[in-house]
C-alpha cells in the first residue's frame, strides 16, 4: 500500500503567520468571579489540565441549559448519526440547521450582524470556516484533543474534522478496468474525448490542480494547454451528487473530480463507480479538502459548543469514518485512505485569492478569454 | 355585451357624500387601503434591499455592478440570447399546450377529462430537479428508455436528446403548461359562449370564430399566462442547470448562479442581473395592460345568465381522446413511471431482470423514518394553505383595484406586485432575514418569516391569476349590487369574489403546490424544528439518493393530488362550478 502524507506548504505558511493556529488561553485558574461570557468559558475550559477538560465542559453545558445548536453542511444522514451518537455520550441534545456551506456562512455572518447568535457551534467547508474566522466570528479553542491532530488539520480559529479527497471517478462497466487515468494529466488525453464531466463550481480544485503542475515543473503555457484539453474532452454538469448519480446510471463515464466519499457511498449501495483501480490503488494523488468545526465567540452555550468541538475531535472521528468519511485524525478501521496518495490543499493560494480563481475556471468552462 | 358602457370611475360617483372624512372612513377604504400597504410592503423590502447594494459602493452612488454584470468576458449578451429562445420557447410551448387542454376541458365534449386534472397538476407538483431528472432518464441519447427500448430498435438510432435547446424547451414547456392550464380554465369557464355562437350563427368558420372571437376575448389571460411563464423561464435554472451545460447552452441564471455562490457575494452583479429581469418583466406588464386596456371588451360575465354549453367534437371525439392520452402518458405516465420505478431502486439503473430483483419498499421506509418527515409535511401544509389564502385574498383585492378603479397608482401597485418574480430567492431571503433579526417581533425563527417570504414571492402569480379573472366581470355586477343597497364589502364577498372564484381557486391551487417546492429562500429561513418538505428534499438531493428523492417525490405527488380534490370538493360545495 502506497501512503504518503506530504504536508501543504501553503498550510505551514498560514499557520506560521497566525501563530501557529495555536488557541490563546488566557484561563483564570486562580479563581475570582466567574466570567460566563462564551470567551470566558472557553478560556476557563482551554486552561484546564487536558485530563479534566471535558469533564468540566460537560458539567458547565448541563449547566447552562444542556442543550447545543448545530449549524453544518454536513449532509442530513452524516448529521443525524454525529448528533444521534454525541447526544447519547453525553445527554446533550442538539438543534441542527443544514444548509449548503454558503448559507450556513451566510446565516451565521447574519445573525452576528444583528447581535442575534443562533448558532453554538459551525461544522463547514473550508472556505467559509476561513472567512468565519477572518470575521471575528469563532472563538479559540485549546483542548488536549487538538494536540494529537496533523498540522494541516489545525487552523488559527477552526480545526478541520475531515477532509474531501477530490479525485477522478468512473463508471467500471463503461471504463473497462486498466483504462481509468493514472495521473491527473490523463484527463487531457484524447481517449477521454466525450468522456468527462466537470463540476461548474470546482473552482478549488482548478486552482490546486493548476499549483501542482505548475509546482511540478510545468510551463503556464503547458498547464493552459491541459486545461483547455480537458475543457475539450468534457460536458459540465451541476452538483456533485447529481453527477454520482449519472454517473452511476451510466449517462456519462466518467466524472473528472468528484469527493471519494460521494463515489464510495454511491459504490456501497452497489452502483458500478470506482476511484481507485482493480489493484486497490487510485493512481491519481488526491487533494485533501478539510473542512471543520468551530465555536462561536458569541454562543449562548459555550460550554456545549467546547464539548462538541473536543468530541468531534475525537469520539465523533469515528462516527465519520462510519459513514465513510475520511476522518483528520487517525483512526483504527479508517481504509478510506488506502491506496490513495495525497498531495497538499493549497491553503495559502486559496485563502489569499478565491475570487479569481472562480472567475477563471468560470471562463475556462466558458471557452471564453480570461479577464486581466 | 348586454349593457352600454358606464362611465369610467363611476364607483367612485356612487360614494356617500356626506364629507370627505366620513367618505375616507369607510370599510372599503380601510381594506384596500390595508391591502395597498401590505402588498407595497411586502414588495418594496427585497427590492430595496437589492437596489440598495446595486447602486451603493465603497464611494457612494456607482454604477460599477452592471460593468460587472455584463461587461467584460462575461457574454451576458450571448446568455441572455439562450434564456430568450429557451424562454420564449418554453412559454410558447407551455401556453399552447395549457390553452389547448383547456379548452377541450371547459368547452368541449371531449373524452378523458378525469385525466387533463391529473395531467394539469402532476407535473406542477413533482419538483424540477426530478422531472428533469426523470427526463433524462428518458430522453438521453444513449441510456434514455425511449431511445433504447422505441426508437432504437425501429429506427436503428435514437431520436431524441434531451440535452438540446428543444429538448430544454420540451421539459420547461411541459413542466409550466400547467399555470396556462390553470389560467385558460377560469378564463373559458368565465366566458359567454353565446358570443361565440353568435359568430357561427352569422356565418363564420371555426377557426374565424377561434380567431376573431375566442382569442380576443381571452386577451388578459393569455398575456397573464405568458408572462409569468416567461418570466419563470427566464429566471429558472434546473432545466439548463441539468440539461443546459451538458451541451454547453449557458443561461443568463448561471451568471445570477455565479455571482451568489461566492464570498463575499457580488449583490451588486445580483441586482443588476435582477433589474435586468425586472425591466424585461417590467415591459410585460406595461405591454399587457395597454393590449388590455379597452377592459370592457373582455368583460364576459355581465348581468345575463349564461350556461356554457360542451361544443361538440363529432368525428373529432376520437382523436381528442387519442391525443389526450398520448399527452397524458408523456407527460405523467412516463416521467411518473420512472420516478416509481426509480424509488423501489437502491440506485439508478436501466431496467433489467437484474435490477427488478433488487426492488424494494426500503426508499419508502427511509421516508418514513426520517425524523424531520412529519414536521416537515404539517409544516408544508400549514405554510402552503396559509400562503394560497393569504396571497390570493390581497391579489383579490388588489387587482380589483387595478382592473376595477380610476385609482392613482394602480399601474404602479400592478408593477410592485410583480417585482418579487425577479427577485434571486436568496436575496429575498437575506433581506427578510436582515429585516426581521432587527425587530424585536417573534418572526424570525419562526414559520412567520417562511410565510412571509413564500406570500411575497407568489404574489406576482396571485395578481395574474386573480386579475384575469377580474378582467372578465363587468362592472355592472356590482353596480347593480350597490345600487340595491349592498355595502362594498358584501358586493365583495357576494358578488366578485364568487364570481371570480374559479380564477382565485386555480390561483390559490398554484400557490399551494409551487409553495411545497419553494427552496431558494426557505434554505436560509428555516429553523431547527421547523423544517419542510421542500428541505426534506434537498436533504436527499444532497446526500445523493436520488432514489430516495423519488420517493419523495412519488408521495408529493400522491399527498397534493388529494388535497387538491378535496379543494376541488369543497370549491364544488361552495358553488365553485366544475366541468367534471
Amino acid at each position: 500500500m502506497k501512503r504518503t502524507r506530504s504536508i501543504a506548504t501553503g498550510a505551514l505558511a498560514l499557520l506560521a503567520l497566525s501563530g501557529c493556529g495555536g488557541s490563546v488561553t488566557t484561563a483564570n485558574p486562580g479563581g475570582g468571579p466567574a466570567d460566563n461570557t462564551a470567551g470566558g468559558v472557553y478560556s476557563t475550559l482551554n486552561g484546564l489540565p487536558g485530563g479534566e477538560q471535558r469533564a468540566e465542559a460537560l458539567k458547565r453545558a448541563k449547566a447552562e441549559g444542556g442543550t447545543l445548536s448545530l449549524y453544518t453542511s454536513l449532509t442530513a444522514d452524516v448529521a443525524d448519526a454525529v448528533t444521534k451518537a454525541f447526544t447519547e455520550q453525553t445527554g446533550v441534545p442538539v438543534t441542527v440547521f443544514r444548509g449548503n456551506s454558503e448559507t450556513v456562512l451566510q446565516r451565521v455572518l447574519q445573525e452576528g450582524s444583528a447581535h442575534r447568535p443562533g448558532a453554538d457551534v459551525v461544522e463547514t467547508n473550508f472556505l467559509e470556516m476561513q472567512t468565519l474566522g477572518d470575521q471575528g466570528a469563532l472563538g479559540d479553542f485549546g483542548g488536549v484533543s487538538r494536540a494529537g491532530l496533523p498540522l494541516p488539520a489545525k487552523f488559527a480559529r477552526w480545526t478541520a474534522t475531515r477532509f474531501n479527497l477530490m479525485l477522478p471517478a468512473w463508471n467500471t462497466k463503461l471504463i473497462p478496468a486498466g483504462e481509468e487515468p493514472r495521473s491527473w494529466e490523463d484527463l487531457a488525453e484524447p481517449r477521454f474525448k466525450g468522456k468527462l464531466t466537470l463540476e461548474v463550481s470546482d473552482s478549488d480544485w482548478y486552482e490546486n490542480l493548476t499549483s501542482y503542475w505548475l509546482g511540478h515543473g510545468r510551463t503556464q503555457a503547458e498547464v493552459d494547454a491541459l486545461w483547455k484539453a480537458i475543457v475539450g474532452n468534457a460536458k459540465v454538469a451541476k452538483g456533485h451528487t447529481v453527477m454520482m448519480g449519472l454517473l452511476g446510471a451510466g449517462q456519462t463515464p466518467m466524472d473528472a473530480m468528484n469527493y471519494s466519499y460521494i463515489t464510495e457511498r454511491a459504490k456501497q449501495q452497489g452502483a458500478p463507480v470506482s476511484y481507485r483501480s482493480a489493484d486497490g490503488i487510485a493512481h491519481v494523488p488526491a487533494f485533501p479538502r478539510p473542512n471543520g468545526v468551530g465555536m462561536l465567540s458569541a454562543a449562548k452555550h459555550p460550554a456545549a459548543a467546547w464539548l462538541f468541538y473536543d468530541w468531534m475531535l475525537t469520539d465523533g472521528q469515528k462516527v465519520l469514518v462510519q459513514q465513510h468519511l475520511t476522518p483528520a485524525s487517525k483512526v483504527t478501521g479508517d481504509t478510506s485512505l488506502d491506496g490513495i496518495t495525497l498531495l497538499g490543499y493549497d491553503v495559502a493560494g486559496l485563502t489569499k485569492d478565491i475570487q479569481t480563481w472562480d472567475k477563471r475556471y468560470d471562463a475556462l468552462l466558458r471557452g471564453v478569454p480570461q479577464q486581466k | 355585451m348586454t349593457v352600454a358602457p358606464a362611465p369610467r370611475g363611476s364607483l367612485r360617483a356612487g360614494w356617500p357624500a356626506a364629507g370627505r372624512l366620513r367618505a375616507w372612513a369607510t370599510p372599503r377604504t380601510l381594506v384596500v387601503g390595508g391591502c395597498v400597504v401590505i402588498i407595497g410592503y411586502l414588495a418594496v423590502v427585497p427590492l430595496f434591499y437589492l437596489l440598495h447594494d446595486t447602486f451603493t459602493g465603497p464611494g457612494g452612488f456607482t454604477t460599477d455592478a452592471f460593468a460587472r454584470a455584463y461587461g467584460g468576458n462575461t457574454q451576458a449578451g450571448e446568455m441572455m440570447r439562450n434564456s430568450l429562445e429557451f424562454a420564449v420557447g418554453s412559454a410558447a410551448l407551455a401556453l399552447v399546450v395549457g390553452t389547448g387542454l383547456a379548452y377541450l376541458q371547459v368547452r368541449t365534449d371531449a373524452p378523458f377529462k378525469g385525466l387533463f386534472f391529473a395531467a394539469s397538476l402532476v407535473p406542477l407538483i413533482i419538483p424540477a430537479i426530478l422531472y428533469t431528472a426523470a427526463w433524462i432518464f428518458l430522453a438521453d441519447p444513449d441510456i434514455g428508455l425511449l431511445n433504447n427500448s422505441l426508437f432504437k430498435p425501429i429506427f436503428g438510432h435514437g431520436l431524441i436528446d434531451v440535452f438540446s435547446i428543444p429538448g430544454m424547451i420540451w421539459v420547461q414547456g411541459l413542466h409550466l403548461a400547467p399555470i396556462a392550464f390553470l389560467l385558460m380554465v377560469a378564463a373559458f369557464r368565465a366566458m359567454d359562449p353565446s358570443l361565440e355562437e353568435s359568430g357561427l350563427m352569422s356565418g363564420a368558420s371555426r377557426v374565424q370564430v377561434l380567431r376573431r372571437i375566442t382569442v380576443p376575448l381571452l386577451r388578459p389571460a393569455l398575456i397573464s399566462a405568458a408572462l409569468l411563464m416567461f418570466v419563470q423561464s427566464l429566471e429558472s435554472f434546473e432545466v439548463p442547470g441539468l440539461l443546459g451545460l451538458q451541451n454547453g447552452t449557458y443561461v443568463f441564471t448561471s451568471r445570477i448562479y455565479f455571482v451568489l455562490r461566492t464570498y463575499p457575494i457580488d449583490f451588486g452583479a445580483a441586482g443588476a442581473y435582477a433589474l435586468g429581469l425586472l425591466a424585461i418583466a417590467a415591459a410585460g406588464v406595461l405591454l399587457s395592460a395597454w393590449l388590455s386596456r379597452n377592459r370592457r371588451a373582455f368583460q364576459t360575465v355581465g348581468g345575463k345568465a349564461f350556461r356554457p354549453r360542451p361544443v361538440d367534437l363529432g368525428r373529432a371525439r376520437p382523436w381528442v381522446g387519442g391525443l389526450t392520452i398520448i399527452y397524458f402518458i408523456g407527460t405523467v405516465v412516463l416521467p411518473l413511471l420512472v420516478l416509481v420505478y426509480a424509488s423501489l431502486l437502491k440506485f439508478y439503473t436501466a431496467p433489467s431482470v437484474q435490477a427488478v430483483k433488487t426492488m424494494s419498499f426500503d426508499n419508502y421506509r427511509q421516508v418514513f423514518h426520517t425524523p424531520i418527515a412529519m414536521t416537515a409535511l404539517k409544516n408544508s401544509v400549514l405554510l402552503g394553505v396559509s400562503a394560497a389564502t393569504i396571497v390570493m385574498l390581497l391579489t383579490t383585492i388588489a387587482s380589483w383595484i387595478v382592473v376595477r378603479t380610476n385609482a392613482p397608482g394602480r399601474r404602479l401597485l400592478d408593477l410592485l406586485a410583480f417585482t418579487p418574480l425577479v427577485v434571486p430567492g436568496l436575496v429575498l431571503g437575506l433581506a427578510l432575514s436582515f429585516v426581521y433579526l432587527r425587530t424585536p417581533l417573534p418572526i424570525y425563527g419562526t414559520l412567520l418569516i417562511l410565510l412571509i417570504s413564500y406570500v411575497t414571492r407568489y404574489l406576482p402569480y396571485g395578481m395574474r391569476y386573480a386579475g384575469s379573472a377580474m378582467g372578465q366581470l363587468s362592472a355592472e355586477l356590482e353596480e347593480s349590487a350597490l345600487v340595491c343597497g349592498a355595502s362594498w364589502g358584501t358586493t365583495f364577498r357576494r358578488i366578485l369574489v364568487p364570481l371570480a372564484s374559479s380564477g382565485i381557486l386555480a390561483g390559490w391551487i398554484y400557490v399551494l403546490v409551487v409553495s411545497f417546492r419553494e427552496l431558494s429562500s426557505t434554505i436560509l429561513l428555516y429553523s431547527p424544528g421547523r423544517e419542510v418538505l421542500s428541505v426534506l428534499i434537498w436533504e436527499q438531493y444532497e446526500n445523493g439518493q436520488f432514489t430516495v428523492l423519488a420517493a419523495v417525490g412519488v408521495l408529493m405527488v400522491a399527498i397534493l393530488v388529494t388535497l387538491v380534490l378535496v379543494a376541488y370538493r369543497f370549491g364544488a360545495r361552495i358553488g365553485v362550478n366544475t366541468d367534471d
